[in-house]
């Protein structure tokens, strides 16, 4: 049976966002399609190919170690500063790659969303694939350095599952955000990279959380990062479950946030083939 | 028949900040905020409607409009108001090379482009061995198409947009790609679709494409629809309008104006519309002339030209030349049998003397011509009678045996 669709001029419905929520799931196809394509292109004609996914934590996590732990000397406990800093790059570069990518997915792909009708949130979504697949090697590269280090994982691993649903909702959050602004403002992409180092440095990714003064901590846990990062290294390094009222708010703000941008994407989503 | 495409009352507004060159970050912020918008009213108010099984072609001049319906129908970009009803699955045909990525291999773009242009993975799996043979790509397919010629690239392309099964079907220029042979096939594929009963949208400038595919033309102009009819009707109307618009008539003459160029009329057979000419009846060219002195050795010619521009016939008096005395005269050329085909024709009008032009009068006016009784395609009607004879079997023994 035929289905009539009527096209209208951008609006704002909780009924329009569900049945924009029902395309995009017939469309996982392309979204497949599309993953399989980013996983492809990424590596091809480079030497060293799928290496790169491993050599990058691995050269990143060298760097911060003799900056951090020889010259810095930042105190972690009993934990080697190798495997405290690996932990949580791991579950931090998924999400800034992740972003990195995303916000310029509509960008660098300009011919398609002026050429073609798709739901433009696959091109972001497909990028977030992306640094989900690069997560996994991580996580493999991470399994490594915690054998060398001697360093076993406990059971509370299991809390990676959640912690890794909040990273994602908000990383979607996020990118579809920036990647819908970057179509009329350019600006955004340019100012990423240095955004993502701030970021960076405003999660405990190189430190541990408690070197963070109590007094600023209220504010500096509205970073849902913040519960993220932490988390996941507790969780498998540490063996201490993540700090549920901290995980509990950054889902909330990431849930928000996801529904915001989502509403964002759609409305503008109609006229980015105009301003592209 | 139920209506696939409904256009009700749409309008296309494009909204630009203007940029201009200054390079002071204060100013361009200003700009980017504050500055009012230059809009370009794209499309005003524009209904239409496209039947189930029906073949609607869209011509006018470049900016006119013809790319934003393209757009809208195809999901692009969206109406600024008014609203667009689409019954069933569509499918747009633009540009369809835009989805490949070079460093892809063949057979994997086939399944990032089908799967752009809607078609499910297990869909493309299974049609990949015809997709690959419709482009004649063969073993290519397994090689990154930045290493194509441009020419296979859109075959490709073009070999799974072919596999498409939509409702409706929006074509570009796309048609127009690849050899002689790939066309012919594409052709075929969309002469295939037109009958399966697809509903059509085609888009084009290529004129004589669009009056052979299309069973309904809509001309748009300035972002409405200023015409809408059976091809032939609208594509000769768009070329009169483009050819006014492009020519204004002008007159070129070296020496002074001695004998003078006043009227060009022409007259068909039938006494109550001789305006109607028609291919295969008979026509009467008449050119008024004022001659300002006596003169002798005249020569006028009549040079009717096809709607490309290249010259068709030449009309004219004896090589020998004529006298006029001074004052106004009429020349009349009567053909007995129009051998033009249906269309609209331009005409210049000169007149010369010892092979010196004296007037020249520049695309003065149109002859247009209009499908005689009989069926007549190609380029000219010959005139011909005709007839039928019988004859008994040459050999009854031999085609009896």
């Amino acid at each position: 049976m035929r289905q009539t669709q009527v096209l209208r001029p951008a609006s704002l419905s909780a009924r329009a966002l569900w049945d924009d929520l029902a395309r995009l799931v017939s469309y996982r196809d392309l979204f497949i399609t599309m993953l399989q394509h980013r996983i492809r292109v990424r590596y091809r004609q480079s030497a060293l190919g799928y290496i790169w996914a491993v050599l990058q934590p691995v050269m990143m996590v060298a760097i911060y170690s003799v900056v951090f732990a020889l010259l810095a000397r930042v105190p972690t406990g009993n934990t080697p500063y190798v495997v405290f800093a690996f932990s949580a790059l791991v579950p931090w570069l998924y999400f800034s790659n992740g972003l990195l990518l995303a916000t310029n997915g509509l960008v660098s792909n300009a011919s398609l969303v002026l050429k073609v009708y798709f739901p433009r949130e696959l091109l972001p979504l497909s990028y977030i694939g992306a640094a989900f697949v690069d997560f996994c090697i991580g996580c493999a590269v991470l399994a490594l350095a915690m054998a060398i280090y001697g360093v076993r994982p406990h059971a509370t691993l299991v809390w990676i599952f959640p912690l890794m649903g909040v990273a994602t909702i908000f990383l979607i959050g996020t990118s579809l955000l920036c990647s819908a602004v970057e179509v009329k403002y350019r600006d955004v992409g340019l100012a990423m990279p240095f955004l993502i180092q701030l970021w960076l440095f405003a999660t405990p990714v190189l430190y541990p959380l408690h070197a963070v003064p109590a007094r600023l901590q209220p504010f500096y846990t509205l970073n849902p990062m913040v519960a993220v990062v932490d988390g996941f290294r507790s969780a498998l390094v540490l063996g201490s479950p993540p700090d549920l009222q901290l995980l509990a708010r950054a889902f909330w703000i990431s849930v928000v946030l996801l529904v915001f941008s989502y509403a964002w994407f759609k409305r503008s989503e109609v006229t980015f083939a105009d301003e592209i | 028949m139920p209506l696939d495409i409904e256009f009700r009352n749409v309008t296309k507004i494009y909204r630009n900040r203007e940029m201009d060159a200054v390079r002071v970050p204060a100013h361009r912020f200003w700009q980017r905020w504050f500055a009012p918008r230059a809009s370009v009213t794209a499309l005003n108010q524009v209904s239409f409607a496209v039947q189930r099984g029906e073949a609607l072609g869209i011509i006018g001049q470049n900016g006119a409009g013809k790319s934003t319906i393209l757009k809208l129908l195809a999901r692009i970009t969206a109406p600024t108001a008014g609203e667009i009803a689409v019954t069933g699955s569509l499918s747009a045909l633009i540009e369809i090379t835009s989805g490949f990525h070079p460093e892809l291999t063949g057979r994997e773009n086939v399944f990032m482009n089908g799967a752009i242009l809607g078609m499910r993975r297990k869909e493309i799996a299974s049609k990949l061995s015809s997709i690959v043979e419709f482009s004649g790509i063969g073993d290519f397919i397994e090689v990154p198409v930045k290493r194509y010629s441009s020419g296979m690239y859109v075959r490709l392309a073009f070999a799974v947009a072919a596999h498409l099964e939509p409702d409706i079907l929006l074509l570009d220029e796309v048609l127009a790609v690849g050899d002689f042979a790939f066309q012919r096939k594409c052709l075929a594929r969309v002469d295939q679709l037109k009958r399966e009963g697809k509903t059509i949208v085609f888009i084009s400038h290529d004129l004589a494409a669009v009056e052979r595919l299309c069973d309904r033309v809509l001309l748009v102009s300035r972002g409405q629809v200023a015409h809408e009819g059976k091809p032939r009707d609208v594509i000769t109307e768009y070329q009169q309008s483009a050819l006014m618009a492009a020519e204004p008539p002008k007159r070129v003459g070296k020496m002074s104006r001695a004998v003078e160029c006043t009227g060009f009329t022409y007259a068909g057979r039938d006494a109550a519309h001789p305006e109607s000419v028609r291919t295969g009846e008979g026509l009467t060219l008449s050119v008024d002339f004022l001659a300002h002195q006596a003169m002798s050795g005249l020569m006028v010619n009549v040079y009717l030209y096809w709607p490309s521009g290249y010259l068709c016939a030449q009309l004219s008096t004896d090589l020998g030349g004529f006298a006029v005395a001074r004052g106004a005269g009429r020349i009349e050329f009567d053909c007995p049998v129009v051998n033009l085909r249906q269309g609209l024709f331009l005409v210049d009008v000169s007149i010369e003397r010892n092979a010196e032009v004296i007037d020249w009068r520049y695309r003065c006016a149109y002859l247009r011509v209009d499908p005689g009784d009989q069926p007549a395609a190609g380029d000219l009607y010959m005139a011909h009678s005709w007839k039928v004879s019988t004859f008994r079997p040459a050999y009854p023994a031999a085609m009896s045996s």
